[in-house]
């Protein structure tokens, strides 16, 4: 392999309470579908997705962490590699939106300083069982001084430009260069619980 | 104390009784009571007196008589021991089932800290593995995830690739010069193919 086939590669995370719907998200945004059966992710998995972003081909390594309390260590260590992250509640579960600043302050302590954030209020189609106002999720998101979009990955809305803005936040602060790792790279970022993957 | 209170020892009781006084000279000494003791003193007393009034039997009857108390003293003494270690025994035995009937439940959680948890070794679904080895579960899956990705985007561009040589076959536009990575749009062109070595083969 001489060559790879993108220009960039960026690394995003997926983070929030269990059940919000993070792999669901991730799902529709990577395969265009949708599953209504729960199955809760099992520590961390990974989707690969190339968008065109400004006329360069952008390689989306999307890490999925589980929700659960008990893979809290395994989770965390992906934190550190991750260049955009998602927090995603669930607009009918007050508990997941009072969660945020917990997961805002697991991401100060565990990623890079200059990592892109974004909040997302996910399940915007169950307007009847809805318990957090959109306007107490974008005060929440401008008191951080990060971006906010109410989704569904069932109704498919806002899921693309979601990863899109993100990933162009993301692209507007990479310095004009060729980036020289080859293909994906899947590791998990510094620190001693990072490690690289014997591929490539 | 005359009445030994096992029930089992009752009928060699009774087997006494029925042979009168000499059978408690047949009687285990185990099994001896009180009562027993009197009746050979009897038996003894009745047998010194048919000797006469010899000096020398009146000296030996006052040491069988001494020997005798000292007698019924170890049976009286062992009857009272063995009567208050049955009562220890059964107040005890209460006790356990007591114990054990009200503690099954709580027993298990009696010398377990906040922090501890109990495993049941017969459930199939107990936790097994630690979070060590989920770690590296995961990781190797996810290396093995992204190296699969790797090979099959090897693998469509690789039929793109012949898809396209085919179709210039069909057209006679081949020969040595023909690089079908100008006749592949750039969405499908594979970057890591030279155009002057044929494609990679697929073993």
């Amino acid at each position: 392999m001489a060559k790879k086939t993108y220009d960039l590669l960026f690394k995003l995370l997926l983070i929030g309470d269990s059940g919000v719907g993070k792999t669901c998200v991730l799902f529709r945004f990577s395969d265009d579908a949708f599953n209504t059966t729960f199955i809760s992710t099992i520590g961390i998995d990974f989707k690969i997705k190339t968008v065109e972003l400004q006329g360069k081909k952008i390689k989306l390594q999307i890490w999925d962490t589980a929700g659960q309390e008990r893979f809290h260590t395994i989770t965390t260590s992906y934190y550190r590699g991750a260049m955009g992250i998602m927090l995603v509640y669930d607009i009918t579960n007050g508990k997941s939106f009072e969660n945020i600043s917990k997961w805002l302050r697991n991401i100060d302590e565990h990623a890079n300083e200059d990592v892109e954030r974004m909040l997302l209020g996910n399940k915007c189609d169950m307007d009847d069982k809805r318990v957090v106002p959109k306007g107490k999720g974008e005060q929440i998101a401008r008191e951080h001084g990060i971006r906010f979009f109410e989704t569904s990955a069932k109704a498919n809305i806002n899921i693309e430009k979601a990863f899109l803005t993100l990933a162009e936040d993301i692209l507007r602060k990479t310095p004009v260069k060729e980036p020289n790792s080859e293909n994906v790279d899947i590791s998990s970022g510094g620190g001693a619980a990072g490690w690289k993957s014997k591929c490539c | 104390m005359e009445e030994p209170p096992c029930r089992e020892e009752e009928e060699g009781e009774e087997d006494g009784d029925e042979a009168g006084p000499e059978g408690a000279l047949g009687k285990s000494p185990l099994q001896l009571s009180a009562e027993d003791v009197y009746d050979i003193s009897y038996v003894l007393g009745r047998e010194l007196m048919a000797l006469g009034s010899d000096p020398r039997v009146t000296q030996l009857q006052f040491k069988v008589v001494r020997v005798l108390e000292m007698l019924e003293t170890l049976v009286i003494q062992g009857g009272l021991t063995a009567e208050a270690l049955r009562m220890e025994r059964d107040s005890l035995r209460k006790e356990v089932e007591g114990l054990r009937r009200q503690g099954q439940p709580a027993s298990p959680e009696v010398n377990l800290g906040p922090d501890k948890m109990v495993v049941d070794l017969t459930d199939p679904n107990r936790p097994r593995f630690t979070l060590q080895e989920l770690r590296d579960v995961l990781q190797e899956r996810n290396t093995l995830k992204s190296q699969l990705l790797v090979v099959q985007e090897e693998l469509q561009c690789y039929k793109r690739w012949v898809s396209t040589v085919r179709r210039a076959q069909d057209l006679h536009v081949g020969g040595p010069e023909f690089n079908p990575q100008h006749h592949m749009h750039r969405q499908e062109q594979c970057p890591w193919y030279s155009p002057t070595l044929p494609p990679p083969s697929l073993k």
